[in-house]
């Protein structure tokens, strides 16, 4: 009992049991349709894609903020490329170059230029938005028929058994990632940079190249959700992406990462997608207007990180 | 092992600094030092704050270069500074506030930085059975509680626990040089007679113990031989014996004009 209330993820499995009996009691036919489900299951993760990469950057004490413009650069730049005649696979490998070196750039202007990941994400935030908006000059076309047909598209975005891809993959990667975290030297790494950086420096562990790692993956994951959302996607524009940092944000920390580094779980992190994905859907299933979602987001991120402070503080007493 | 080291260590010095000067800017932390220290002895380094003495550990623990001067280890001139490469050399260091990550398990701070790898499939995972195994063994060799489980985090240890943890875990990897700073602040009176004893323990195996303190009375009790430092400069280097405590302290207290009261031949 006491292991499970350490566990940092606790509060958001009760909460996706929670909403999922809500649902399948208050409107069954329409939750359990396969058609809502499977539109859940591809948001969730989306959403929780980008989460992955954002909870290894929460788990050092560092922010993304540019995950939302990298995912819409990193998108835009893929379906630019294969409206341009290049082939999807040498389209996928060069958008998430794009999505590695921009990570690359966080890292080392946090890392060796010692600023404010806030800041220097903040910055990419805009920068990259900024560099959509002028390179595209606010239009973009969809991904061509003839591409959305490619294997490749069709493996990231098609679907498996009426099971969409995305979702299989996302479970796949989280489950990676948990692995990473649990039973990896970076794993172990990674946690000790987020508790203590000086103290994990001072047992010799390679504290820069942690942190680069870190941002490294965090970017990848966002490109990668990018390209997913995309690769069978008709159509697309150039806010895609808007707003997805915070959204991803909230996800960890729902998922119980805490924001002061060191704790959490991928698990968590899924579990925060499908949670938030899950709410909005049934929100605007029973006619809710949208900008009750965002409120409801803020109310959430409020409860839940009351809840782990008080639970944080007793077992610290107890 | 240890007898055979120490009678061919008392030849050359284990780590020798010669003419080592810091400066940040235009403050000099350091002023051409030059101190040996010897294999199988236990040097106090005494000073007040701002003395230097934190600096040129931390030139010895490979955290910064220093601005001129050399740094010998075994006789080879270091080039290289770098925490990982005197991790390397069999040098620790152990700070009061710093060496454990409290959000860990006590397993996994006992190996942090040096993880033990088991390969699955050409994958390198942590070796998870090891340590624990491991841990467990030098939780109880060096008298911890026995209630304490590795997989726990270490935040539930109290002050002196840690400090005994962070010694067992040094001294276990093999190490020749422990460096000690301020080992005992905040501890009671019995987890401090610990720590100390554990000190006295790792010199007689055999190993360099630095330890840095402000209690001249406490170090003149264990250590062989005592170092001041003060403004960046090293005011006296004497064998325990050679002085008391009281003379010691005057010297710290004067801030080092009271130096030449040190016996000549030192």
């Amino acid at each position: 009992m006491r292991r499970l209330l350490k566990r940092t993820d606790t509060g958001i499995i009760i909460g996706c049991i929670f909403v999922f009996v809500l649902f399948s009691l208050w409107n069954p036919q329409q939750w359990f349709d396969w058609g809502n489900l499977s539109n859940i299951g591809q948001y969730t993760a989306i959403l929780g894609l980008l989460a992955i990469g954002q909870t290894f950057v929460i788990l050092i004490r560092e922010i993304d903020l540019s995950v939302g413009s990298v995912y819409g650069i990193v998108g835009i730049t893929f379906v630019s490329l294969e409206n341009n005649n290049v082939s999807v696979p040498v389209s996928f490998i060069l958008a998430m170059l794009l999505a590695l070196l921009i990570g690359l750039v966080n890292a080392v202007l946090v890392v060796r230029a010692k600023l404010s990941s806030m800041i220097v994400t903040l910055g990419g935030l805009f920068f990259y938005r900024g560099l959509v908006y002028v390179t595209t000059h606010g239009a973009v076309t969809g991904v061509p028929q003839a591409a959305r047909e490619n294997w490749l598209a069709q493996l990231l975005g098609g679907h498996w058994l009426r099971i969409e891809n995305e979702l299989l993959l996302l479970l796949l990667l989280a489950f990676g990632c948990a692995v990473i975290l649990d039973q990896t030297r970076f794993g172990s790494h990674l946690l000790a940079v987020g508790g203590d950086p000086a103290s994990a420096e001072s047992q010799g562990v390679p504290v820069s190249r942690v942190k680069t790692f870190a941002f490294c993956l965090c970017s990848f994951f966002a490109g990668l959700s990018a390209i997913v959302t995309l690769a069978n996607q008709p159509q697309t524009n150039v806010s895609l992406g808007t707003g997805m940092e915070l959204e991803s944000i909230a996800a960890v920390v729902v998922g119980g990462t805490l924001l002061t580094g060191g704790r959490g779980t991928m698990l968590g992190t899924v579990l925060g997608a499908f949670f938030f994905t899950a709410v909005r859907s049934q929100m605007i299933a029973l006619g809710a207007p949208p900008s009750w979602y965002v409120a409801f987001v803020g109310i959430a991120l409020l409860v839940v990180v009351t809840i782990n402070t008080l639970l944080a503080r007793r077992l610290k007493s107890a | 092992m240890t007898t055979e080291a120490q009678a061919t260590d008392t030849k050359h010095p284990l780590i020798s600094i010669r003419n080592v000067s810091l400066s940040y800017g235009n403050f000099q932390a350091l002023a051409d030092v030059s101190v040996d220290f010897h294999q199988g002895e236990m040097v106090g380094l005494v000073g007040d704050n701002g003395a230097g003495k934190t600096t040129l550990i931390r030139i010895i623990s490979g955290l910064m270069p220093p601005t001129s001067g050399e740094v010998y280890f075994d006789g080879e001139r270091i080039t290289k500074f770098h925490p990982k490469k005197a991790m390397d050399l069999g040098l620790e260091c152990i700070q009061q506030t710093i060496g454990i990550c409290d959000n860990l398990s006590v397993g996994r701070n006992y190996f942090l930085g040096r993880e033990p790898i088991k390969r699955f499939l050409g994958i390198p995972f942590l070796d998870k059975k090891k340590i624990r195994e491991a841990s467990a063994k030098v939780v109880h060799d060096f008298g911890l509680r026995d209630t304490i489980d590795v997989d726990d985090e270490i935040s539930l240890l109290s002050g002196g626990e840690k400090q005994t943890f962070k010694i067992a875990r040094a001294v276990t990897f093999r190490n020749r040089v422990i460096i000690m700073d301020e080992p005992t602040n905040h501890l009671s009176v019995r987890e401090r007679a610990r720590v100390n004893e554990l000190a006295v323990q790792l010199k007689q195996q055999g190993l360099l113990v630095i330890y840095i303190t402000h209690d001249i009375f406490q170090i003149h009790r264990i250590a062989d031989r005592i170092v001041i430092m003060e403004n960046g400069r090293k005011v006296a280097d004497v064998p325990r014996d050679a002085m008391s405590a009281e003379a010691l302290e005057e010297i710290i207290r004067e801030g080092g004009r009271a130096a030449s009261k040190v016996p000549r031949g030192l």
